[in-house]
């Protein structure tokens, strides 16, 4: 899989490393609430897609290498699609069955994970999700 | 020129109206206005020490009210007769009061009294709009309601980050817990069924606040949006956010310290 690695030519893309760390989520929580509301989103679907993002990077960053990054890449177009990667020493990934994939599932609009080989070196995993969340107005 | 007995701290002259109102019989008229004198009188005491706390973000105006409120419970309680002079009591008495205020007070960071503002109007607009609109609003849609920029309602609701969890909507909705929200809602334990799936949740889901239970069940497993949650349960949106955004957090800790 190479997901991870399609930048978006548009000019509304924004890209977050951040360490992977449970400490930084607030900071990204942060941003996707900013990205969400920018798009004009209704206050349930920003809330939405802030859970939803917060879930995601704690299961990646409890996977990751410690001292490693957490990339996360917010496309807003029609649909906000955001992306989060981390380099783990582990390809078990993801657990479909665990609660968290039930959050996130009731949180978006299409949820995909997988895991991709990490570059020679330093080697490792990458564990990849990918989320997509409409506007509810969208919808109507 | 009035000279008055400024002998020691400028307030010599107010002691012996404390013997006079300790005097009085409780229903005697004069009580209330040598009370009032004593806290009139005694008032620049609250505004010097109010100003001490005034740089840690609240607005000097509510200070000076919450000091003030330490000052009259002072004047209640001073009793003269026990030898102590009326400031070395009442100034621990002001200074508990606006500790008292600063734990309670329900935001986390210190957030400017306009911003607090900003984001109880949107609050009030944000559940008035998915009451006519049968949905959550958008931010322009709470800016044309408020008169406001766009920007300004992004700011305001990235306020409500700062609430504490003690927060005023917590009180403000406390008497919640004590009505069973299993009776209100009908019978959200049919909809634990769906955590049985994951067993080691379970414990977890059990454990927490029957409203944050509730919450949790209703947004997963009954598909509820959070818009529809604040509307059964008598709180705003943006308080359902909070809540559940918390008891995520909880679960997740709780599932990893089993591990």
């Amino acid at each position: 899989m190479t997901k991870p690695e399609q930048p978006d030519p548009s000019g509304d893309e924004i890209e977050v490393r951040i360490a992977a760390d449970a400490a930084q989520l607030p900071m990204l929580r942060a941003i996707t609430s900013a990205v969400a509301m920018r798009q004009d989103y209704d206050l349930d679907s920003i809330a939405d897609l802030k859970m939803a993002v917060d879930e995601a990077c704690s299961m990646l960053v409890l996977r990751a290498i410690t001292g490693s990054l957490l990339t996360v890449r917010f496309t807003p177009k029609s649909e906000i699609r955001v992306v989060a990667t981390v380099l783990s020493d582990s390809d078990d990934w993801p657990d479909t069955g665990a609660f968290s994939w039930h959050v996130l599932s009731t949180l978006t609009d299409s949820l995909e994970a997988g895991v991709s080989q990490g570059a020679a070196d330093p080697g490792g995993h990458v564990l990849w999700i990918e989320l997509t969340k409409r506007n509810a107005l969208g919808d109507e | 020129m009035t000279t008055r007995a400024r002998t020691k701290n400028g307030y010599e002259h107010l002691a012996p109206l404390f013997h006079e109102l300790a005097a009085l019989p409780q229903d005697d008229p004069r009580r209330t206005v040598l009370r009032d004198e004593l806290v009139t009188g005694h008032l620049p005491v609250a505004e010097h020490i109010a100003r001490r706390f005034a740089h840690r973000g609240e607005s000097g105006e509510d200070l000076v009210q919450v000091a003030t409120v330490g000052l009259i419970n002072a004047v209640d309680r001073f009793d003269p007769t026990r030898g102590t002079d009326f400031l070395s009591f009442a100034v621990p008495t002001v200074m508990g009061e606006i500790r008292r205020y600063f734990r309670d007070s329900s935001w986390s960071v210190r957030v400017p009294r306009r911003l607090k503002e900003l984001h109880l109007s949107i609050t009030a607009a944000g559940n008035e709009l998915s009451q006519q609109l049968g949905r959550a609003p958008t931010p322009s849609e709470i800016a044309t309601r408020l008169g406001l920029s766009k920007d300004e309602v992004y700011e305001g609701l990235e306020a409500g980050n700062a609430y504490h969890s003690v927060s005023l909507d917590d009180m403000l909705t406390q008497d919640s817990d004590n009505t069973s929200l299993g009776e209100m809602l009908g019978e959200p334990d049919s909809a634990l069924e769906g955590v049985e799936n994951h067993e080691s949740l379970l414990p977890l889901v059990r454990e927490l606040p029957e409203r944050e239970r509730t919450i949790l069940l209703l947004r997963f497993f009954g598909n509820l949006t959070q818009t529809q949650i604040a509307e059964k349960i008598g709180i705003s949106q943006m308080h359902v956010s909070r809540l559940l955004a918390r008891t995520l957090q909880k679960l997740r800790d709780g599932l990893l310290e089993e591990q």
